[in-house]
């Protein structure tokens, strides 16, 4: 079975940036592999917010927004 | 793909502990719906009402003024007015201000900033190196907090305000019962209550916290959807607080056991009905401090206590 690898970037909302290669996953094994709780942000991709059963595509770029208050 | 259990359009967010899940407009209604009914559970605002809104320029309180500002178009009765409390945090509490005044600008509402400057005469930056350089115990949080409410009362009464309403969340409460619990502070659970309790004080502004039973995550929500999610920064003193672990520990909780926070708010409800009536603290203190005349619990207010210990009572 052939899997095509694909590249994501992930942005969180201090600024800094992670580019990642990996396989069509959801955002609920992808916050397993960054280690993050689903609990603690909320993902935006091309301006939607989405659901932790979205499946990432090539090219996405997710946006976390933390639900954590910076004070 | 998970799809609204209303509409069946794409969700933005799933309610793990209700089983349903809901798509923007759908959940903006949910949202709606849900703290309308925490304000009218807790009888937390008359017909005529001068609310005064507590605004740091983080997300959860900028959300509050925006729907507290929409509800109150809609109630003739009552009017809103915005207030900042600026500790002088430097790189962080002069960004957040810059979120708030685009705020209000946008919103059209009438707004107050204080500092701890010109009220207590020193920043908190400044308040820290004092108590460092003296060996006092306390944590930055602690001047904090106690400097913050001690002007958010004060000021909120110089404004004509019947009630101060607080962005607080049900993380936010949830985190500090526990955090109380920890350091045995039996006497601190009762004012975690939704609607502060009387007697008042005739100088005490009532408090209220509309957003007692919305989680946190609802409240991000609300404030992404709505463009008010300000820039991220955070507070420098942060990093000292206790309440960052309890709070991981109880997003974890929360993962793998759905519905905890809610089994947590319940667990606080009870336990404050069971201090009050064994006597435990009020919030609508009815003493007055002997120094500075603002409502105080006991002969000297916290304000004063620590103004005296850092040796800035003037």
């Amino acid at each position: 079975m052939w899997c095509r690898v694909l590249a994501i970037r992930v942005r969180f909302a201090d600024g800094t940036a992670k580019e990642l290669n990996v396989n069509g996953i959801s955002i609920r094994e992808l916050f397993k592999i960054l280690n993050l709780l689903l609990e603690e942000y909320i993902v935006v991709v091309k301006s939607h917010v989405v659901t932790e059963d979205y499946i990432v595509k090539d090219g996405d770029e997710l946006v976390l927004y933390p639900v954590v208050s910076g004070g | 793909m998970v799809n609204c259990s209303i509409c069946g359009r794409p969700a933005v967010y799933i309610m793990k502990a209700g089983g349903k899940a809901y798509c923007e407009h759908h959940f903006l209604r949910y949202f709606d719906k849900k703290v309308r009914k925490t304000i009218r559970k807790y009888q937390m605002f008359r017909e005529k009402e001068h609310i005064v809104i507590a605004v740091s320029g983080g997300k959860d309180s900028l959300a509050l003024l925006h729907y507290l500002n929409k509800l109150s178009k809609r109630v003739p009765g009552w009017r809103i007015s915005a207030l900042l409390i600026d500790e002088g945090i430097q790189g962080y509490r002069d960004r957040t201000i810059k979120d708030f005044l685009r705020i209000v600008d946008e919103l059209s509402i009438e707004y107050r900033i204080v500092s701890f400057k010109e009220e207590i005469g020193y920043t908190l930056d400044e308040i820290v190196k004092i108590g460092m350089d003296k060996g006092l115990p306390y944590l930055p949080c602690s001047y904090c907090g106690v400097f913050r409410r001690y002007l958010l009362n004060k000021a909120a009464r110089e404004m004509g305000g019947s009630v101060l309403a607080t962005a607080h969340n049900l993380d936010d409460i949830i985190q500090t019962y526990l955090l109380n619990i920890i350091q045995n502070n039996w006497d601190k659970i009762p004012k975690l209550a939704p609607a502060s309790k009387g007697p008042f004080h005739p100088k005490f502004v009532r408090r209220v916290k509309p957003f007692y039973e919305i989680l946190e995550k609802e409240t991000t929500l609300y404030a992404i959807l709505n463009n008010l999610y300000p820039e991220f920064i955070e507070c420098p003193y942060a990093i000292h607080s206790v309440r960052w672990s309890i709070r991981r520990y109880i997003n974890e909780l929360e993962e793998k056991h759905p519905g905890t926070k809610y089994s947590l708010i319940r667990s606080l409800l009870n336990i404050i009905e069971i201090l009050d009536k064994l006597g435990y603290g009020k919030d609508g203190v009815i003493g007055t401090c002997s120094i500075c005349g603002e409502p105080s619990s006991n002969n000297v207010c916290r304000a004063c206590m620590f103004k005296r210990e850092l040796g800035i009572l003037t």
